[in-house]
């Protein structure tokens, strides 16, 4: 044996109970589970007390350029993700022909918020096709991928500028279906389209110009592979995604795929739009139909500054007009006493005075203000004896602007509605995001959410349920060979970690991007240790090492 | 509530629905979205979720200053600012 983690409890992701004993690695694979094993020379990892699972998956991912400098896709590798999906809502970075990365760029930056620096100086474009885009990858992974090409490359590649204009002809989809098979032989997981997703300039992307029968063309060569098909429904409204979760049952039936779509979210505003969708998936899926939705586990928060007018503001004329304005009209309207106490007398007489007392400072530009971000406006308004709109009005101006504030848990908070869906043996946990909106809010640490809240402090899941959710049940999903469960044979990808303590941690603002870019992340809780592909990934004590051991996971 | 942002149409046209009204909801994306409610003349109701862009689109076509304001605004805005 290389590698034996000791006296773990082992929770093997078939969703069986959990028990204690050792887990042998060689070669990169799992050779024996449970006993007490010895070997001479091996690395011995202690996990007393400490459960050993299945490294999770995270099905729903952007993290297609961050590889390209960051093979270990930091920082999701040390909250115990060991494989990811990339190349979703139709966007890869291959095949692509080298005349349209600057239309791609434009696509990816409006998704993921990524500066300009990330694609014109951290990598260096060396291919077109989409093995030539893993070749790029290999040698430098740290987690293992899963790809997905993304429908609008493929309609880019084939139909030029055309494919923002129209649907495609009988020979230019015979062309797509032709490339599409080749990224299936390469390695890609599946295909990616959208129905929502729009470019830097608001236009839609070339994925919503194609007819169902392009769809279906695209699905059938999904069928020779038995790949996988992700889409992203018109989920701003709940008749249009029923339509095409019907749609996607019919392919899936037709040509024996999985589909799967996101996002799906419990929101107060819309009761009734997971209960009916799930109603629907359940039809479909006693047809036989694989559709899966992913859900999410983390709730969403909204972000928010003075500098744009946010539609939280649109509660009331007086605040949504002046943050309409020009900003030196704003700047002039902020200070002016007559006005502002319009705008707290609107928000009292509102009555939702107590919600704003909630709001956190996120962050501001004056370095004297730094002490304030992460408290309350509530707090913050006791301390100054003024309301919370007017602490929240004297920051703006004091920071020219540029305070920002979060309204934390507006949807999908609720645990006693999130929880049973997320239980539910139709979902599929996933749609993090993992590596997108970059600049607005953390995409990492989902998964501790799960482990941390759902399990151990509402106790909605056991930590076995829990864990086959995100191993054995996203690697039968996806089709992923002898990943996701700690059997012998399967790939040596393991996550250690303290059921205890194991969160997501707190949301933070790190400059890691190039240039000093910045980005929201989460720093793990109580993971202990990852091992990917057999080697030791990233520990609590010495971080992350050079191992190198991820692979393209497909096939 | 006004009615705002009205389309012109020949007299005599069928029932069409409207806009009943509209609340400030959140988005996956991390902003605040508006949720629009659709009355329909049989009485039935459907809200379309309108992200931040389109969501300041319909307003500023219908002439609305806040949420409620678009309460009877004519329903084909919503489709110019889906597009």
């Amino acid at each position: 044996m290389d590698l034996i983690i000791r006296n773990g409890r082992i929770v093997d992701g078939t969703g069986l109970p959990a028990f204690v004993g050792d887990l042998g690695i060689e070669g990169g694979v799992i050779r024996r589970v449970g006993g007490r094993i010895e070997a001479e020379g091996a690395r011995v990892i202690d996990a007393t007390g400490r459960v050993v699972a299945p490294g999770f998956i995270d099905p729903h991912t952007h993290f297609d350029v961050q590889l390209l400098w960051d093979g270990q896709a930091r920082p999701a590798l040390e909250h115990g993700v060991t494989t990811i999906v990339p190349g979703n809502c139709s966007l890869s970075l291959a095949p692509l022909k080298a005349e349209h990365r600057r239309a791609l760029v434009g696509m990816f930056q409006q998704i993921e918020e990524m500066p300009d620096a990330a694609f014109d100086g951290a990598f260096e474009w060396t291919w077109e096709s989409f093995d030539g885009y893993l070749e790029a990858l290999r040698g430098r992974l740290g987690v293992n991928v899963a790809p997905l090409v993304g429908h609008s490359v493929l309609r880019l590649w084939v139909m030029g500028e055309a494919a923002r204009e129209r649907a495609a002809t009988a020979e230019e989809l015979a062309a797509m279906q032709e490339l599409l098979r080749q990224c299936l032989e390469a390695g890609a997981v599946g295909l990616s389209t959208s129905f929502v997703d729009v470019d830097e300039k608001l236009l839609p992307v070339p994925s919503r110009y194609a007819h169902f029968e392009e769809l279906d063309a695209l699905a059938a060569v999904l069928g020779e592979f038995g790949r996988v098909l992700q889409v992203v429904p018109e989920f701003y409204n709940t008749d249009i995604t029923l339509a095409r979760v019907d749609q996607l049952a019919e392919l899936s039936l037709k040509h024996a795929i999985p589909t799967t779509f996101s996002p799906l979210f419990d929101s107060s505003a819309t009761p009734d739009n997971v209960p009916r969708v799930m109603a629907r998936v359940r039809e479909q899926m006693a047809r036989g139909a694989q559709v899966w939705p992913q859900v999410q586990t983390r709730p969403i928060d909204i972000s928010f500054s003075f500098e744009q007018a946010s539609l939280l503001f649109a509660f009331s004329p007086a605040w949504y007009m002046t943050m309409r304005l020009p900003r030196e009209q704003k700047l002039a309207a902020l200070r002016n006493e007559e006005h502002v106490n319009g705008l707290v007398a609107a928000v009292q007489q509102d009555g939702t005075e107590r919600r704003w007392a909630a709001i956190r400072v996120r962050s501001v530009a004056r370095p004297e203000d730094e002490a304030l971000v992460g408290r309350t406006l509530g707090e913050l308004a006791a301390e100054r004896n003024a309301s919370p709109a007017r602490v929240m009005i004297d920051l703006s101006l004091d920071n020219d602007l540029k305070a920002f504030f979060l309204a934390a848990d507006l949807g999908h908070h609720e645990s006693d509605r999130v929880g049973p869906l997320l239980a539910d043996p139709f979902v599929h946990i996933g749609a993090s995001d993992g590596g997108a909106h970059i600049q607005s809010f953390s995409t990492y640490g989902d998964t501790g959410y799960l482990l941390g809240h759902y399990v151990r402090e509402t106790g909605q899941f056991t930590l076995e349920q829990a864990i086959k959710k995100i191993t054995a049940d996203a690697a039968r999903i996806w089709h992923l060979p002898n990943r996701g469960l700690l059997q012998p044979g399967y790939a040596a990808d393991v996550t250690i970690f303290d059921p205890e303590t194991i969160a997501r941690g707190e949301e933070i603002p790190v400059h890691d991007m190039p240039e000093h870019g910045m980005r929201y992340v989460r720093e793990s809780s109580g993971v202990e240790a990852v091992v990917v592909g057999g080697a030791l990934a990233w520990s609590r004590e010495g971080g992350y090492t050079d191992a190198r051991t991820g692979t393209i996971a497909v096939g | 509530m006004s009615a705002t942002g009205s389309v012109e149409r020949p007299v005599g046209d069928p029932p069409q629905p409207v806009i009943e009204g509209a609340v400030v909801g959140p988005g996956h994306d991390g902003s605040a979205e508006l949720i629009v409610t659709v009355l329909h003349p049989g009485g039935g109701r459907d809200h379309v979720t309108l992200d931040a862009d389109a969501g300041a689109r319909l307003m500023e076509r219908c002439g609305a200053s806040s949420a409620a304001e678009l309460a009877g605004a004519d329903w084909h805005h919503l489709l110019h600012v889906l597009g």
